[in-house]
């Protein structure tokens, strides 16, 4: 009982969380990579199982974060410093124009059935699958330069020729897609079987790729088994075959709560943590494990109101009421319910202190191509109301609530996907600093399809906090960003409400059309002023990742982008005395 | 007799299909589809999703959809799992028969604790046995099962007496073949006790009930009068009447063996089917979801045939 009562007092008594910061350590900025030594499993867990172990047609995290074990690109990204580093491809060179790329492939690498990996291969994924009309792939879509695709040719066994339709900015960054082995699949995609195939029930020896791990076993529900691949090509410093590891086990925990038992308990050796985590962990002493916190995270949580002039042609009625449209279009009433939100507030309550505001359109984590040089939107209720009485709201009835000039309530309905609690938290209090400045606020969290489907299809909407994943490259966000894309929510006309959208779609199309780096990040610090003046979108919190892994792992460096085990090939098991 | 089994088995059939065009009708005209994410994802064009949608089926008229789907079931195949890309039949079974180890393990434990339970509670009325039990009841009938699995899960953490969820341990393929089965059984305590309690607690009340209302009746005031022995009124005359609306309830638990166990499965991490559904659901995996309800309902209209048949023989004023 006493012992109960220790480990359930920490749970009940901590509520300031404030004096962690030593709880957690920050990775090493570079990384060395060690020899290290051979055998040993480490157990990490996922939330949901894989949903096939095809990497070209399934996208998913829970997928991905498999995948990327089992196969590699011919470029990769430095998970630390996010620059393009060869992979199987160990170099290239193109000509004045960029159009025209040679790369130079690797020629010591293998299959993990023992047959080696050749031109052949590079040119089956893109020419066989990437470019297969008939095989749904976003891959595609990445690789399909204003509407034309790219010509890959092969030269010899070991050299690959890629003839762009136009400059593409992103190519070098995009082509860490996954090779597959021609000699394997090629009959599947000829039957046109290949959108099905590699799917949960395949043989193990039937999912070929080059990474440094095979899949040994799946069983469903329960766990994913990964073993080394002996064909692996990488070699330590000390001139050694990696990976150092024998087996990666995911266990399949879809409860949070029970994964962090099994992590207590010593079953996993990998945690996740959730800023309320830190109470738990946080206060044991003499750990065997280490909390990481390797950053700020790349995804985000943003404000939109719909500025939709349009009718919906079957209820012959505007999307968005006109009294509201005219709200919403309003610049300044977008600022003023920027500065109306109190996100340190925010950050305190849920997530624990643990990040920082966001009024870029990227993310902090994004370290090429984040810009400093950018409105900011601090907390000042007091501004917001001035903003508010400016534009004409005054509260005529002494109701609490503002009325425009010609008397209609300041009232907003406002949606968010239910599924995401973080989200859900998030929206009260939003709605709540809004309240205090006179607004009234219709909140209703919503199912995430239902909410996704008005966002890009019914249109019936005037407010949501949604979130969209983000990568490296911004160009990639070119559907939100552009007035013609498919996701550019707050206005989906495809055509142009005011000069900031033309201004921010002429950015993009000529971001992609120069490989001169520091040209491209001003390209995109410009865009970031302009979005961070304008507020399409109105940006809260990004919050950092942390997680907790066992101290017995050598070669370890987390980061944002690769996570806990970005450099998996050379994670290993340390001898007891090194501790 | 067989009549009437093969007369119900034929009106199910209508039944069933009243059943999956509902079910069909409410995921379809939900807002949103199984696209919907990648819709929300600023790499994927209009075209890839029409491409998806296409391989899909999901660009025909409703109805279309329907009776396709209707005409491949009679050939025995329910369809595919859009998020799982992979045979509807394959998903469910590679999990069915660890839902079902689950539920007639939580039915089993039920069963053996609700009837003597409700006989003792029944012959000691208002005594201090029936108060306690009344009194764990309401405790067991006001704790969700999944609230209840998350409590047994960190009493399993303190204690260490129990594994911490799952099926199987990571080194179950090491163990020998009676190790492997204590190792499931092991798995199995924490999650058949959440699942069971909330069950035992509410038919043991039900049987408690039952009892006392045949032990008040006439003709057992009558056998009691005629010198009957005490155990012989108990267990031959009283049960035997008390049980029957059990075996109804019996019949209905029947049908929530391979969906009932949902959130429990969840939060211990059982690899089950009703996961699986519930994620279906969620994403509006279509045929997912219509393969679950298929099942759920023959188990269904099968557990109701059953007890219909099990009271028939065990009341003789019951003839079909």
């Amino acid at each position: 009982m006493r012992r109960l009562i220790n480990k359930l007092l920490p749970i009940f008594l901590l509520t300031s969380f404030n004096s962690f910061s030593s709880v957690w350590q920050k990775p090493l900025d570079e990384y060395k990579l060690g020899c290290g030594k051979k055998g040993g499993k480490l157990t990490l867990y996922s939330t949901s199982d894989p949903k096939s172990f095809n990497p070209i047609v399934a996208k998913e995290t829970s997928t991905t974060q498999i995948t990327s074990f089992l196969f590699e690109g011919l470029t990769q990204t430095d998970p630390c410093t996010l620059e393009v580093l060869p992979h199987l491809a160990k170099s290239w060179h193109t000509t004045e124009d960029k159009k025209e790329w040679i790369f130079y492939l690797r020629d010591d690498v293998y299959w993990s059935d023992g047959e080696k990996f050749t031109a052949q291969d590079v040119i089956f994924t893109f020419n066989e699958i990437i470019y297969n009309p008939k095989i749904p792939t976003s891959s595609r879509d990445i690789f399909t330069i204003d509407g034309k695709k790219i010509k890959v040719e092969k030269i010899d066994d070991y050299t690959v020729r890629f003839t762009l339709p136009s400059v593409f900015a992103p190519f070098l960054r995009s082509l860490s897609v996954e090779i597959l082995p021609s000699h394997k699949y090629r009959k599947l995609v000829t039957e046109g079987k290949f959108t099905f195939s590699m799917g949960l029930d395949s043989n193990p020896s039937d999912i070929v790729g080059t990474g440094p791990f095979r899949l040994k076993k799946y069983l469903a529900g329960e766990k994913v088994v990964l073993e080394k691949n002996p064909y692996y090509w990488k070699k330590d410093a000390c001139g050694e075959k990696l990976p150092y590891l024998d087996e990666i086990i995911f266990v399949i925990l879809p409860n949070p709560d029970t994964a962090l038992l099994k992590f207590l308990e010593g079953e996993i050796d990998y945690y996740s943590l959730r800023p309320q985590d830190l109470a738990v962990l946080g206060p044991i002493k003499e750990k065997d494990f280490t909390i990481y916190n390797a950053g700020i995270a790349f995804g985000s949580n943003f404000l939109v109101l719909n500025q939709n002039p349009l009718v919906n042609p079957y209820t012959k009625k505007p999307y968005v009421k006109s009294y509201k449209l005219k709200w919403f279009r309003n610049k300044l009433f977008r600022k003023a319910i920027s500065f109306a939100i109190n996100r340190r507030k925010i950050i305190m309550i849920v997530m624990n202190g643990l990040g920082v505001p966001q009024f870029s359109p990227l993310s902090r984590a994004n370290k090429i191509f984040y810009s400093d040089k950018i409105i900011k939107y601090p907390y000042n209720p007091e501004r917001a109301k001035e903003i508010l009485s400016e534009l004409g709201f005054r509260d005529i009835n002494n109701d609490g609530i503002l009325e425009d000039k010609d008397g209609y309530n300041l009232e907003i309905n406002f949606f968010t996907n239910a599924n995401s609690t973080e989200r859900v938290t998030i929206a009260t209090l939003i709605k709540k600093d809004l309240e205090k400045i006179g607004f009234k606020i219709n909140f209703l969290p919503l199912d995430f399809n239902n909410l996704v489907n008005k966002l890009v299809s019914t249109y019936d909407w005037e407010m949501v906090l949604i979130g969209l994943t983000g990568g490296i490259e911004p160009y990639f966000g070119k559907n939100v960003w552009s007035y013609r894309g498919d996701l550019h929510m707050w206005n989906p006309t495809k055509e142009a409400l005011d000069d900031y959208e033309v201004k921010i779609d002429n950015i993009f199309n000529r971001s992609v059309k120069t490989f001169n780096l520091d040209e491209r990040k001003k390209f995109f610090s410009q865009w970031q002023y302009i979005v961070s003046e304008n507020l399409p979108l109105i940006y809260t919190v990004s919050g950092y990742s942390l997680y907790a892994v066992r101290n017995r792992f050598g070669n370890l460096f987390p980061t944002v982008y690769g996570g806990a085990f970005s450099q998996i090939e050379y994670l290993y098991i340390k001898d007891k005395k090194d501790d | 007799m067989i009549n009437y089994i093969a007369k119900r088995l034929f009106y199910s059939l209508f039944l069933l299909l009243g059943i999956t065009f509902l079910t069909f009708l409410f995921i379809q005209i939900a807002p949103g589809d199984f696209l919907s994410e990648l819709k929300s994802n600023p790499q994927v064009s209009r075209s890839t999703i029409k491409l998806y949608e296409e391989k899909f089926h999901l660009d025909k008229p409703l109805i279309e959809q329907y009776l396709i789907w209707v005409k491949n079931l009679l050939k025995g195949d329910l369809g595919y799992s859009f998020s799982y890309k992979a045979e509807v039949k394959k998903v469910i079974a590679s999990r069915a028969k660890n839902t079902l180890l689950l539920s007639l393990s939580a039915v089993i434990f039920t069963w053996i604790f609700v009837i003597p339970l409700g006989i003792l509670a029944s012959l000691h009325k208002d005594k201090f046995i029936d108060k306690f039990l009344s009194f764990l009841s309401y405790i067991g009938i006001s704790t969700p099962s999944f609230f209840m699995a998350m409590l047994l899960l960190y009493f399993a953490y303190i204690t260490r007496w129990f594994p911490l969820g799952g099926m199987r341990s990571l080194r179950f393929d090491e163990l020998s073949c009676f190790a492997k089965f204590l190792d499931i059984i092991k798995h199995l305590i924490i999650p058949t006790l959440a699942l069971s309690f909330a069950s035992i607690s509410s038919l043991q009340r039900i049987m408690r009930a039952n009892l006392l209302e045949v032990l008040g009746s006439s003709y057992i005031l009558s056998a009691k009068a005629r010198g009957l022995g005490k155990k012989r009124i108990l267990y031959i005359h009283t049960l035997k009447n008390a049980l029957n609306p059990m075996i109804t309830i019996f019949g209905y638990q029947f049908s929530s063996l391979l969906s009932g166990a949902a959130l429990t499965e969840i939060i211990v991490g059982w690899p089950g089917l009703g996961r699986v559904t519930l994620e279906a659901v969620m994403k509006q995996d279509l045929y997912l979801v219509m393969g679950s309800v298929i099942i759920g309902g023959v188990l269904l209209i099968l557990g109701n045939l059953i007890a219909d048949v099990l009271l028939a023989s065990c009341d003789p004023r019951i003839r079909y």
